[in-house]
């Protein structure tokens, strides 16, 4: 195996995809999803009396446990499929480099898309809300925070919803399941079936960081650094099995 | 099937090649042996000659038998795509990419950097005559621009195969021409060995003389071209003739050696001849015409489609 290829085919990957998703048709629907967040936080801002719990509280149901799982699934579930669909992977399929090392090429710069605009629609959020309130380092705090955990989710439901891309026919479908019925309804039912979800681990993490809102006092599955090491371990696992599938997948 | 049987090191060799997807047979017990040069592979849209390409890239692995692409297999063998170019039948240029932007793609994912690679782009597009419209988004190519962008693509990294599948397909009579001179260009001064494929004969007839045809997943013939010709002049062809008085024309006919048969079709006027020798029929018809005393309206082959003369070589 010659490294140097391989990271250069990566890193050629991850530039084009990078920019095909960062500047295509879907960077719209980041534009859409920060005007509809601006919206409603900064009405919730311009109402609220008790600013660093609400806001806290938006920032964890709105963005971080709603949006975060919607944008992956919008930026991830399709994106080999619509090259396998639309024949665009032939130049990746007929390129000197293995499969499973091309999908880091897609992983990467999914990542990269997901992790921007979470951050840009975190941030609109969070001037829109506390710009009313003004900004201290509280309020800082809260900020960096949920960036943090914006980015490690990026990480995880990125591998998640790329996998999905390359395990079934019709992914969209099945992200569409994932993100509204399992995460947005399994995961907020009471008892041990929310466990059984990614935003579960996402919360027990954050209820570790976040002093305000109620996820502060998210009753922990497990310990916060417990929390943190199911995440990685579910996305190195996701991420080898999508590249092994990868690998495996006949290109008809 | 042996294409240019030379003695030559073969470049590609499948035996007993098989693919089914499902229910459907894509390639049937197919053996063929390519050697250097231009191979044409010639045959009806779904006879397989995708799939032989898609098998031939590694893009999918074969259910039974045997492939070597340069001496390697290619099912999990990303190393073989540094000496293969490949320019598919349908449209994968990435349609929000300038040409440029797609054609470093290529270059960077085959280790090209720098000025290196600009320089390589500048050279292909000449070669392809696309510079002009190296910096428009491929979206807006015309079809012939795209067929040309890709065999830019294809060759970017100087490979030493080239495959090209229907490159001519969708294509006006100028631009079939340039692709034609293009292709055989690129063998004769660059050296590169092409295998190129298309439903029409006579488009690859005009690029090399070693052709294999594939019929419903089979390699039923391949050589040089007029062996083939041959090969196919000893199979009947139908042929109607439609006029007046064609019932004297047919009693003229059924003396001819070369006639296998005469049948008379639900308009009287109309009749269908088996001919076996076709170049002979042509050559005594007018003769016949006279002495019959009829005229002829219409006449035309059935066999004109290839369909039909892949099915004379395999027997149906």
């Amino acid at each position: 195996m010659d490294l140097k290829r391989v990271l250069d085919g990566i890193y050629a990957l991850t530039l084009h995809s990078t920019k095909k998703l960062l500047f295509g048709k879907k960077a719209i629907i980041t534009i859409l999803v920060a005007l509809f967040v601006a919206a409603v936080m900064g009405y919730a801002g311009s109402q609220s009396h008790n600013p660093l719990d609400d806001g806290t509280n938006l920032m964890d149901t709105l963005i971080l446990f709603f949006f975060m799982p919607v944008m992956a699934m919008i930026f991830g579930s399709s994106l080999i499929r619509d090259e396998i669909d639309d024949k665009s992977i032939t130049h990746v399929a007929t390129a000197p480099l293995d499969r499973a090392f091309s999908y880091l090429g897609y992983y990467l710069p999914l990542v990269i898309a997901v992790a921007l605009s979470m951050v840009a629609i975190s941030s609109v959020g969070m001037v829109a809300f506390f710009g009313q309130h003004g900004f201290g380092s509280e309020t800082l705090e809260i900020y960096l925070e949920f960036l943090a955990l914006v980015v490690i989710g990026s990480f995880v439901y990125s591998s998640l919803f790329l996998a999905i891309s390359v395990l079934f026919n019709k992914p969209v479908m099945v992200g569409l399941f994932y993100a509204f019925i399992w995460e947005g309804y399994i995961g907020s039912l009471p008892g041990a079936i929310q466990n059984a979800s990614v935003k579960h681990y996402l919360r027990s993490l954050g209820s570790g960081w976040v002093e305000f809102g109620d996820i502060s006092r998210w009753d922990q599955a497990s310990s916060v650094w417990g929390s943190a090491a199911l995440l990685i371990a579910l996305a190195v696992f996701l991420l080898v099995l999508g590249a092994y599938l990868f690998r495996e997948k006949e290109l008809a | 099937m042996t294409v240019q049987e030379n003695g030559s090191k073969p470049i590609i060799q499948a035996q007993a090649l098989s693919k089914w997807y499902g229910q459907v047979i894509g390639l049937n017990n197919f053996a063929l042996r390519v050697t250097p040069g231009i191979t044409g592979i010639v045959g009806p849209n779904g006879s397989g000659k995708s799939t032989f390409f898609k098998l031939v890239l590694g893009l999918i692995k074969p259910n039974a038998g045997s492939i070597t692409v340069l001496g390697q297999r290619p099912w999990k063998n990303p190393d073989l795509h540094s000496s293969i170019g490949f320019c598919p039948d349908y449209e994968s240029l990435p349609a929000d990419s300038t040409g440029r932007e797609y054609l470093t793609l290529i270059g960077k994912l085959h280790m090209m950097h720098g000025t290196a690679l600009s320089k390589r782009i500048q050279e292909i597009v000449k070669l392809v005559e696309m510079g002009q419209a190296l910096d428009r988004k491929t979206g807006g190519y015309s079809k012939g621009m795209r067929q040309r962008m890709k065999i830019a693509g294809a060759l970017l990294h100087d490979p030493e195969l080239l495959i090209l599948d229907e490159p001519l397909s969708g294509t006006d009579p100028l631009v079939r021409k340039d692709i034609i001179d293009l292709i055989k260009r690129l063998h004769k001064e660059h050296g590169h060995d092409i295998i190129v494929s298309s439903h029409v004969l006579f488009e690859i007839e005009r690029m090399t003389h070693n052709v294999a045809l594939v019929y419903m997943g089979r390699a039923v013939a391949s050589g040089d071209i007029s062996e083939i010709r041959n090969l196919m002049d000893r199979h009947p062809h139908n042929i109607i003739i439609e006029g007046e008085r064609t019932t004297a024309l047919a009693k003229l006919l059924l003396d001819q050696d070369y006639v296998v048969s005469v049948s008379f079709n639900d308009n009287k006027n109309s009749v269908t001849l088996q001919v076996s020798k076709p170049e002979d029929f042509f050559n005594n018809l007018p003769t016949l015409i006279d002495k019959a005393q009829c005229s002829v309206s219409k006449m035309y082959s059935l066999d004109d489609n290839l369909e039909a003369v892949f099915r004379y070589l395999v027997g149906r």
